[in-house]
Protein backbone atom coordinates (compact mmCIF):
# COMPACT_ATOMS: atom_id res chain seq x y z
CA UNK A 1 0.00 0.00 0.00
CA UNK A 2 1.34 3.41 -0.91
CA UNK A 3 1.17 5.99 1.86
CA UNK A 4 0.86 9.50 0.53
CA UNK A 5 2.11 12.28 2.78
CA UNK A 6 -0.14 15.24 3.55
CA UNK A 7 1.59 18.58 3.74
CA UNK A 8 0.91 21.71 5.80
CA UNK A 9 2.64 24.98 4.94
CA UNK A 10 2.79 27.46 7.81
CA UNK A 11 4.07 31.03 7.97
CA UNK A 12 6.59 31.50 10.78
CA UNK A 13 4.22 33.27 13.11
CA UNK A 14 3.01 32.18 16.54
CA UNK A 15 -0.60 32.90 15.57
CA UNK A 16 -0.66 29.60 13.66
CA UNK A 17 0.32 27.50 16.65
CA UNK A 18 -3.16 27.05 18.06
CA UNK A 19 -4.68 25.97 14.72
CA UNK A 20 -1.67 23.68 14.30
CA UNK A 21 -2.30 22.12 17.70
CA UNK A 22 -5.90 21.37 16.70
CA UNK A 23 -4.87 19.95 13.32
CA UNK A 24 -2.25 17.65 14.86
CA UNK A 25 -4.75 16.31 17.37
CA UNK A 26 -7.19 15.68 14.52
CA UNK A 27 -4.44 13.82 12.64
CA UNK A 28 -3.73 11.77 15.75
CA UNK A 29 -7.41 11.01 16.20
CA UNK A 30 -7.77 9.85 12.61
CA UNK A 31 -4.79 7.53 13.14
CA UNK A 32 -6.44 6.22 16.32
CA UNK A 33 -3.89 7.63 18.73
CA UNK A 34 -5.34 7.11 22.19
CA UNK A 35 -7.43 10.06 23.36
CA UNK A 36 -5.20 10.46 26.39
CA UNK A 37 -2.07 10.81 24.23
CA UNK A 38 -3.37 13.38 21.74
CA UNK A 39 -2.19 16.41 23.67
CA UNK A 40 1.30 14.93 24.13
CA UNK A 41 1.48 14.40 20.39
CA UNK A 42 0.39 17.97 19.68
CA UNK A 43 2.78 19.42 22.27
CA UNK A 44 5.70 17.52 20.68
CA UNK A 45 4.90 18.66 17.13
CA UNK A 46 4.13 22.27 18.15
CA UNK A 47 7.45 22.47 20.04
CA UNK A 48 9.35 21.36 16.94
CA UNK A 49 7.37 23.73 14.70
CA UNK A 50 8.22 26.63 17.04
CA UNK A 51 11.91 25.71 16.87
CA UNK A 52 11.76 25.63 13.09
CA UNK A 53 10.12 29.08 13.04
CA UNK A 54 12.62 30.54 15.46
CA UNK A 55 15.95 28.91 14.64
CA UNK A 56 15.41 28.08 10.98
CA UNK A 57 13.26 30.97 9.81
CA UNK A 58 14.17 33.64 12.41
CA UNK A 59 10.45 34.21 12.99
CA UNK A 60 10.11 35.77 9.54
CA UNK A 61 6.43 35.24 8.62
CA UNK A 62 7.40 35.22 4.94
CA UNK A 63 9.38 32.05 5.57
CA UNK A 64 7.55 28.78 5.61
CA UNK A 65 7.64 25.80 7.94
CA UNK A 66 6.46 22.71 6.15
CA UNK A 67 5.01 19.86 8.15
CA UNK A 68 4.24 16.71 6.25
CA UNK A 69 2.77 13.66 7.86
CA UNK A 70 2.24 10.11 6.72
CA UNK A 71 0.07 7.63 8.53
CA UNK A 72 1.46 4.10 8.30
CA UNK A 73 -0.25 1.07 9.86
CA UNK A 74 2.05 1.16 12.88
CA UNK A 75 3.21 4.77 13.10
CA UNK A 76 2.71 8.38 12.10
CA UNK A 77 5.76 10.06 10.63
CA UNK A 78 6.04 13.83 10.78
CA UNK A 79 8.70 15.72 8.80
CA UNK A 80 9.18 19.32 9.92
CA UNK A 81 11.21 21.39 7.49
CA UNK A 82 12.26 25.02 7.70
CA UNK A 83 14.13 27.31 5.34
CA UNK A 84 17.33 27.48 7.38
CA UNK A 85 20.24 25.14 7.82
CA UNK A 86 20.85 25.52 11.52
CA UNK A 87 22.70 22.99 13.57
CA UNK A 88 20.61 21.92 16.52
CA UNK A 89 23.59 21.23 18.74
CA UNK A 90 24.80 24.81 18.30
CA UNK A 91 21.41 26.49 18.44
CA UNK A 92 20.29 24.38 21.36
CA UNK A 93 23.68 23.84 22.91
CA UNK A 94 22.55 23.69 26.49
CA UNK A 95 20.37 21.49 28.60
CA UNK A 96 17.90 23.64 30.50
CA UNK A 97 17.35 20.77 32.86
CA UNK A 98 20.76 21.21 34.43
CA UNK A 99 22.40 23.60 36.93
CA UNK A 100 21.72 27.31 36.74
CA UNK A 101 20.30 26.81 33.24
CA UNK A 102 17.29 25.31 34.97
CA UNK A 103 16.07 28.86 35.47
CA UNK A 104 16.34 29.94 31.85
CA UNK A 105 12.99 30.99 30.45
CA UNK A 106 13.46 29.23 27.11
CA UNK A 107 15.11 26.29 25.38
CA UNK A 108 13.01 23.41 26.70
CA UNK A 109 11.14 22.61 23.48
CA UNK A 110 13.37 19.88 22.09
CA UNK A 111 13.80 18.32 25.52
CA UNK A 112 10.01 18.09 25.85
CA UNK A 113 9.46 16.83 22.29
CA UNK A 114 12.14 14.15 22.73
CA UNK A 115 10.57 12.96 25.95
CA UNK A 116 6.98 12.91 24.72
CA UNK A 117 7.66 11.35 21.32
CA UNK A 118 9.39 8.03 20.91
CA UNK A 119 11.74 9.25 18.20
CA UNK A 120 12.87 12.75 17.28
CA UNK A 121 15.81 13.09 14.93
CA UNK A 122 17.47 16.15 13.40
CA UNK A 123 18.85 15.96 9.89
CA UNK A 124 18.90 17.71 6.55
CA UNK A 125 16.64 17.71 3.51
CA UNK A 126 18.22 16.81 0.14
CA UNK A 127 18.51 20.60 -0.37
CA UNK A 128 20.52 20.98 2.84
CA UNK A 129 17.78 22.55 4.95
CA UNK A 130 17.05 21.46 8.50
CA UNK A 131 14.56 18.64 8.82
CA UNK A 132 13.22 17.12 12.00
CA UNK A 133 11.68 13.66 11.87
CA UNK A 134 9.23 12.67 14.57
CA UNK A 135 7.87 9.15 14.72
CA UNK A 136 4.80 8.42 16.78
CA UNK A 137 4.16 4.68 17.12
CA UNK A 138 0.61 3.40 16.88
CA UNK A 139 -0.66 0.47 18.91
CA UNK B 1 -6.47 31.55 27.80
CA UNK B 2 -8.11 33.38 30.70
CA UNK B 3 -6.51 34.82 33.81
CA UNK B 4 -8.38 35.25 37.08
CA UNK B 5 -6.82 36.91 40.11
CA UNK B 6 -8.00 36.86 43.69
CA UNK B 7 -6.39 37.78 47.02
CA UNK B 8 -6.68 35.13 49.72
CA UNK B 9 -5.14 36.56 52.86
CA UNK B 10 -1.77 37.90 51.76
CA UNK B 11 -1.47 35.45 48.85
CA UNK B 12 -2.41 36.40 45.32
CA UNK B 13 -4.07 33.41 43.67
CA UNK B 14 -3.73 33.52 39.90
CA UNK B 15 -5.86 31.00 38.04
CA UNK B 16 -5.17 30.28 34.40
CA UNK B 17 -7.64 28.43 32.21
CA UNK B 18 -7.75 27.22 28.62
CA UNK B 19 -4.71 26.78 26.42
CA UNK B 20 -1.36 28.26 27.44
CA UNK B 21 0.34 28.42 24.06
CA UNK B 22 3.10 30.69 22.70
CA UNK B 23 2.05 34.20 21.70
CA UNK B 24 1.25 37.67 23.01
CA UNK B 25 -1.20 36.30 25.58
CA UNK B 26 1.71 34.96 27.56
CA UNK B 27 2.99 38.49 28.08
CA UNK B 28 -0.17 39.14 30.10
CA UNK B 29 0.81 36.38 32.52
CA UNK B 30 4.30 37.82 32.81
CA UNK B 31 2.80 41.22 33.56
CA UNK B 32 0.62 39.74 36.30
CA UNK B 33 3.77 38.59 38.12
CA UNK B 34 5.52 41.92 37.62
CA UNK B 35 2.47 43.90 38.83
CA UNK B 36 2.23 41.63 41.85
CA UNK B 37 5.80 42.57 42.80
CA UNK B 38 5.14 46.26 42.10
CA UNK B 39 2.17 46.10 44.48
CA UNK B 40 4.11 44.21 47.16
CA UNK B 41 2.13 41.04 46.62
CA UNK B 42 5.13 38.76 46.55
CA UNK B 43 3.38 35.52 47.42
CA UNK B 44 1.65 34.06 44.40
CA UNK B 45 -0.15 30.76 44.04
CA UNK B 46 -0.62 29.78 40.42
CA UNK B 47 -3.64 27.54 39.86
CA UNK B 48 -3.21 25.44 36.70
CA UNK B 49 -6.21 23.19 37.33
CA UNK B 50 -8.19 24.49 34.37
CA UNK B 51 -5.33 24.64 31.89
CA UNK B 52 -6.20 22.25 29.08
CA UNK B 53 -2.94 22.47 27.13
CA UNK B 54 0.50 23.93 27.82
CA UNK B 55 3.91 23.83 26.17
CA UNK B 56 7.42 25.11 26.91
CA UNK B 57 6.36 28.73 26.38
CA UNK B 58 4.03 28.42 29.34
CA UNK B 59 6.79 26.87 31.43
CA UNK B 60 9.09 29.74 30.43
CA UNK B 61 6.65 32.32 31.76
CA UNK B 62 6.22 30.39 35.00
CA UNK B 63 10.01 30.28 35.44
CA UNK B 64 10.15 34.00 34.72
CA UNK B 65 7.51 34.57 37.41
CA UNK B 66 9.47 32.45 39.87
CA UNK B 67 12.58 34.55 39.26
CA UNK B 68 10.71 37.87 39.51
CA UNK B 69 8.98 36.94 42.75
CA UNK B 70 12.02 35.28 44.35
CA UNK B 71 14.18 38.33 43.70
CA UNK B 72 11.57 40.41 45.48
CA UNK B 73 11.73 38.07 48.47
CA UNK B 74 8.52 36.25 47.59
CA UNK B 75 7.60 32.94 46.08
CA UNK B 76 5.57 31.34 43.32
CA UNK B 77 3.91 28.02 44.07
CA UNK B 78 1.83 25.76 41.88
CA UNK B 79 -1.65 24.44 42.56
CA UNK B 80 -3.55 21.66 40.81
CA UNK B 81 -1.22 21.01 37.87
CA UNK B 82 -2.92 18.37 35.75
CA UNK B 83 -1.16 15.06 35.22
CA UNK B 84 0.09 16.17 31.79
CA UNK B 85 1.40 19.50 33.01
CA UNK B 86 3.01 17.80 35.99
CA UNK B 87 4.78 15.54 33.49
CA UNK B 88 6.24 18.63 31.78
CA UNK B 89 7.57 19.82 35.15
CA UNK B 90 9.22 16.42 35.63
CA UNK B 91 10.70 16.21 32.11
CA UNK B 92 12.26 19.66 32.46
CA UNK B 93 13.28 19.07 36.09
CA UNK B 94 11.39 22.21 37.08
CA UNK B 95 9.74 20.00 39.66
CA UNK B 96 12.96 20.44 41.65
CA UNK B 97 12.44 24.19 42.06
CA UNK B 98 8.67 24.51 42.37
CA UNK B 99 6.55 23.49 45.31
CA UNK B 100 3.36 21.97 43.96
CA UNK B 101 0.09 21.35 45.77
CA UNK B 102 -3.23 19.73 45.12
CA UNK B 103 -4.99 21.31 48.09
CA UNK B 104 -5.53 25.06 48.08
CA UNK B 105 -5.62 25.49 51.86
CA UNK B 106 -2.40 23.55 52.25
CA UNK B 107 -0.84 25.65 49.50
CA UNK B 108 -1.95 28.93 51.09
CA UNK B 109 -0.75 27.81 54.52
CA UNK B 110 2.66 26.91 53.08
CA UNK B 111 3.42 30.58 52.46
CA UNK B 112 3.24 31.23 56.20
CA UNK B 113 5.75 28.55 57.10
Amino acid sequence: MTVYPIELRLPSDVSVLEPLQLIIEAVGKSAEVEENDLSQLSVAVVELAKNAMEHGNKNDPEKIVTISFSIFPNRIRFLIDDEGSWEPEKALGFNPGEGKELLLTRGRGVLIARNLAKWVEFGLTPEGKTRVTLIWPLN
Amino acid sequence: MHIKQEMKGDVLVVALSGKVIGGPELMEVKEVFQKAVDQDKNKVLLNLGKVSWMDSSGLGVIVSGHTTLSRAGGALRILNATKKIHELFIITKLITIFETFTDEKEALDSFGE
